[in-house]
């Protein structure tokens, strides 16, 4: 571990003179269109082209996840997981071509999280010209349905049914290069829905206005009061609805997140705004109806863990500074099944989530030896206290 | 008509797929690959074209020995990505100084008979959005596994993108409207030739040598003519590369290449004395714009310069000296 990261300026070297694989496998994946549910076109081109490269096993599991296995020199270690999320929030009929300019890639879904799905497909390619061989199992998973309605679906499905013991996990994002999140939030997100009917006789003036009763929800839960301890924020986070200018709106819809330290908290706090929601319904003539689209535990590892510290330590060689926010991505499942994990950002970019998302190419090569560098660590025995 | 031709010489982009099998092929016969891309301000498309192919053709399985750039003079980045993803860049201005430059597409393609060293040169547009490196080794592939193939031409189903959003059909106006009932009325063999106007094609240096080729829109055409006329039509494959994705051009702009276009082959057919036209051709494509409350004309004025075949020109002669003989291969 030591030697590798005494060797570093070799490493990026070495690492850089694969720039074209990776890029093309980044562009290769990103520009198959992959909407949550829809990921099959990316995961059986992933899994194709994962093979190429001489994995030692490609699959899916039974949901469908793809999953390549580079197989380690001890049978007796348990396996290390590199995870990315495979789906992307854009629809098919959107251009998914990517741009290469000199130092820069644009399209759509490129941060979030092509630039990690192509990473996981060059990692055999960049391990074999690093030499590298690890003790443990390498698990390359890209998981469907993660985001958003996905709720996560695809690596919860994937650690349920895996069997052995799990001896640590990376969960790769497209930004920032420097996050190190290991923590993640109890998190309710969930949607009020208000629609006004429009059978009877009511004129217009008389109608309640979907938008005005979502804003009604809204003050209410404003009012509500947090406690200090356990920390708890509730965003609000989307909203829709009307018709057009000059018409009261029929419809409307608010998007928001409950987070908390507090699994309790998140819950209580959303039995509260259940009991707005079902108020405004029994006073006004509407009909608006709260439901839950995901929802993750609060769990952590703790900041003096040895994978966190050594996680702060190889970013901290990389000229960077460690930054840590609560994640509720694939992290809070390994976390709370009690598997040692972080989250790593890969590079820089910006426009995260537009059509035209842009990532810096030359710090992903530092992202690229972080991560190499934490696999090395949990093989190094960071998570087997 | 050859009727067999389009079952026998048709093929499939995956009939080709395993790369190791053709570069065993490539060196066993001793041959060079050199893919050339011709450019006009292709910034948004040339690096990704360059690094996919450096990366699966040369990096990963040496079928590609070269790739060059030729440029017409661009006015964005294009050179400069092109060099920073490790393309051979020349300006063709700089390519026989000696002689009067020309700008266009056949202009480039001629020049980089003379910078590229392979035995077999690929041509590649610089605008596909959706590049793969089989648009590289779908041509290669008949050339190198089936020896009575000289000449690989591609085709595809064009989806147009409009910029945010992709149409699934289109593309292909010049090819039904103007090259095909051309062909169907002088050559029908050649209209077996899905997509005559491809900007994709690949073949060996010993036939692109011995052809002229027109310094614009004209070359796709005139290069099939050549060659079904020099060596026959059994020479010539075509190769499904499936979906090619590329800007959409106006109808405009699309008049102008089917004048070019229209020209080259009236010329050819002078040439073959299958017809005698009695009076010069005009050089000059007239189009309308409403201005205001009139229409005003647009005239443009389209040379229809040729170049003749390279083998013509001494430095090149000279550059190549096995090229009357061509190459024997092993």
């Amino acid at each position: 571990m030591e030697q590798y990261i005494k060797n570093l300026p070799s490493v990026f070297r070495i690492i850089k003179s694969l720039k074209e694989t990776i890029i093309t496998n980044i562009v290769f994946m990103g520009q198959i269109p992959a909407a949550t549910f829809h990921e099959k076109d990316r995961s059986q081109a992933f899994l194709k082209r994962l093979a190429t490269f001489g994995v030692d096993e490609c699959s899916t599991d039974d949901y469908n996840n793809p999953i390549g296995i580079i197989r380690g020199t001890s049978n007796r270690k348990p396996p290390i997981f590199l995870v990315a999320h495979m789906d992307t929030v854009f629809d098919s009929d959107i251009d998914h071509n990517y741009t290469v300019k000199k130092d820069t890639i644009l399209g759509a879904g490129i941060l979030d999280n092509s630039v990690s799905i192509g990473l996981l497909l060059s990692l055999p390619a960049i391990l074999n010209a690093l030499e590298l061989r690890f003790e443990s199992d390498i698990v390359l998973a890209g998981v469907i349905q993660s985001i958003g309605r996905g709720n996560l679906r695809g690596i919860r499905h994937l650690l349920k049914t895996w069997i052995t013991p799990i001896r640590g996990a990376v969960c790769i994002e497209g930004v920032e290069l420097g996050r190190l999140d290991y923590y993640s939030s109890g998190m309710v997100r969930g949607e009020i829905d208000c629609r006004i009917p429009i059978t009877g006789i009511k004129s217009d003036f008389s109608r309640p206005n979907a938008i005005l009763m979502l804003n009604e929800a809204i003050n209410q839960i404003l009012k509500l009061r947090l406690p200090q301890k356990p920390k708890v924020n509730i965003v609000f986070g989307k909203i829709s609805g009307g018709f057009k200018h000059g018409k009261d709106a029929y419809d409307a819809s608010l998007g928001f997140e409950i987070q908390s330290d507090s699994d309790q908290m998140v819950k209580l706090l959303f039995r509260d705004i259940k009991d707005i929601v079902d108020g405004l319904n029994h006073e006004n003539d509407i009909d608006m109806s709260i439901k839950t689209i995901s929802n993750t535990s609060a769990s952590r590892l703790k900041f003096n863990h040895p994978l966190v510290k050594s996680a702060a330590a190889i970013i901290k060689k990389l000229d960077l500074e460690p930054i840590s926010q609560h994640s509720e991505s694939e992290l809070s499942i390994f976390l709370s099944r009690k598997i040692p994990a972080i989250t790593l950002g890969v590079t820089r970019g910006r426009n995260y989530h537009s059509r035209n998302s842009e990532m810096m190419i030359k710090p992903m090569f530092k992202g690229i030896a972080q991560i190499i560098g934490v696999l090395m660590a949990i093989d190094n025995g960071v998570c087997d206290e | 008509m050859s009727k067999n031709w389009l079952t026998q010489n048709t093929f499939h982009y995956s009939a080709f797929q395993d790369i190791e099998r053709l570069v065993n092929i490539k060196e066993k016969r001793d041959l060079t690959i050199s893919l050339c891309l011709p450019t006009l301000n292709e910034e948004k498309t040339i690096g990704k074209e360059i690094l996919i192919m450096r990366s699966e053709l040369m990096q990963r399985a040496p079928l590609i020995d070269e790739i060059v750039v030729v440029d017409s003079g661009s006015s964005d980045r294009t050179l400069e990505i092109a060099r920073n993803y490790g393309a051979k860049t020349y300006e063709s201005i700089n390519i026989f100084p000696d002689l009067e430059s020309y700008m266009g597409k056949g202009e480039n393609l001629w020049k980089a008979l003379y910078i590229t060293n392979g035995d077999i040169i690929v041509y590649l547009d610089a605008d596909i959005k959706n590049i793969h490196h089989r648009f590289a080794y779908g041509l290669i592939g008949p050339l190198l596994m089936d020896r009575r193939i000289k000449f690989t031409k591609a085709f595809y189903d064009r989806p147009i993108s409009t910029g945010k959003t992709m149409r699934p059909t289109g593309g292909g106006r010049v090819t039904e409207l103007v090259i095909r009932p051309l062909f169907s009325l002088f050559f029908p063999e050649l209209a077996q030739i899905i997509q005559p106007l491809s900007g994709e094609y690949a073949g060996f240096r010993d036939l692109f040598q011995q052809i002229s080729f027109p310094i614009g829109y004209g070359v796709e055409t005139s290069m099939i003519l050549d060659i079904y006329d020099k060596w026959g039509l059994d020479v010539i494959a075509q190769v499904d590369l499936e979906k090619r994705i590329h800007r959409n051009q106006s109808t405009k702009a699309l008049g102008k290449m089917a004048f070019v276009i229209l020209k080259t082959f009236c010329n050819r057919l002078e040439q073959l004395d299958m017809v005698d036209i009695k009076r010069n051709l005009y050089n000059e494509m007239i189009q309308y714009n409403m201005v205001k409350d009139s229409y005003q004309p647009d005239i443009c004025k389209i040379q229809a310069m040729e170049r003749p075949p390279i083998i013509e020109i001494p430095a090149y002669r000279e550059r190549f000296s096995d090229a009357d003989s061509g190459k024997q291969e092993k």
